[in-house]
């Protein structure tokens, strides 16, 4: 599959868009832990603009959010999430240069393809979820001085939570978003 | 046939996601049952600590009964108190009634129960219930000087008479 890539004064128009937007919906939704759309805003950001741009989009968000935040600030758990962060921008650039999902761009979709399309984006967003969670309690265990197995069963419970919730936000809200967002970047219809 | 292998991959894929989720929910059980295990060994512990401490209370107390007969046809029972062992019947009546008395070389000599007493050739005096005969005596001495027994009976009656 041929990418084109959008102009760069749009991509960096759209990276703080993105970033601004990642923040507004992170402290709407503060009160509700784990279940955040940050994560499938940095995928699609990826999936469109490419790795740099979504990672940029994933590791900007937090160098805001992880610092000011209510629950407060540890430098290597910061750290850790800007790059857990940033995997889903890669992930989306993955996913795309893969061409899971390429069935976005065409003209016509079925129902059918629709759903197996939402359904592919899930699996992506739960198994992405899944990496970041690996990592970040990994590195929290090793922080307080725990087995990192330890790290991964007292993680569980909010593994889930995020990981189950992501899927259904990949599945009902990734197809959307990127078409919306497609039409911002392309307008002018540099790729065909 | 391309497009089939391509299907089964991602049917893999989501039942590994069920396989995360399942594995995910068995570890959070297990730090979950681990942690009630936890606490009930704690407080386990706690409720014997707090059953020894019960018995070892119950062992210092006894329980005493008190009957006070104002004389004028009303009576009043304190069934079962709980007192310290050794305690006299002086101190079982300031737990159960607000009492007025006097002191002299010969004890204590309690002149109103409950705002009841005081008139002229009428006194308070008490008797103990004999369990063998089953009859109230009079034992001549003053309440702070008597000692409680386990399961004991004792009246107070508000009278003139003194048999």
């Amino acid at each position: 599959m041929v990418i084109i890539r959008p102009p760069l004064t749009k991509i960096l128009s759209l990276v703080t868009l993105m970033v601004a937007m990642n923040l507004a919906s992170n402290y709407v939704m503060i009160g509700i832990p784990n279940i955040k759309i940050m994560d499938l805003l940095v995928f699609i950001s990826g999936y469109l603009m490419g790795a740099l741009p979504g990672i940029m989009v994933g590791v900007l968000t937090w160098v805001v959010y992880g610092t000011i935040n209510p629950y407060g600030f540890h430098p290597v758990i910061f750290v850790a999430t800007c790059l857990g962060e940033g995997f889903y921008g890669f992930i989306g650039w993955f996913s795309r240069r893969v061409g899971s999902g390429s069935d976005i761009f065409l003209a016509s979709i079925s129902k059918r393809q629709l759903l197996w399309l939402n359904f592919k984006f899930g699996v992506i967003g739960f198994l992405a979820t899944f990496v970041y969670y690996l990592f970040t309690n990994i590195v929290s265990a090793l922080i307080f001085g725990l087995p990192p197995i330890m790290g991964v069963i007292t993680g569980a419970y909010f593994s889930i939570v995020h990981e189950v919730s992501n899927f259904f936000f990949f599945f009902f809200g990734c197809s959307i978003i990127v078409k919306v967002i497609k039409k911002l970047i392309y307008v002018g219809g540099e790729e065909k | 046939m391309i497009h089939k292998k391509n299907i089964w991959v991602w049917i893999s894929l989501g039942l590994l996601c069920l396989l995360i989720v399942s594995l995910y929910m068995a570890a959070t059980y297990y730090s979950e049952g681990e942690r009630y295990k936890r606490l009930y060994e704690q407080y386990k512990s706690l409720y014997e600590k707090i059953v020894e401490e019960y018995e070892n209370i119950m062992a210092r107390m006894i329980k005493v009964n008190v009957l006070i007969d104002y004389g004028n046809g009303t009576s009043e029972y304190h069934n079962e108190i709980l007192v310290q062992r050794d305690s006299t019947l002086f101190e079982v009546m300031k737990r159960i009634a607000k009492i007025d008395y006097i002191t002299s070389e010969y004890g204590v000599f309690i002149t109103h129960i409950n705002g009841v007493g005081g008139e002229t050739g009428k006194y308070w005096l008490w008797y103990f219930l004999n369990v063998t005969s089953g009859e109230w005596e009079m034992l001549w001495e003053s309440c702070d000087k008597h000692i409680m027994q386990d399961g004991e009976t004792v009246a107070w009656n508000y009278t003139a008479s003194w048999g």
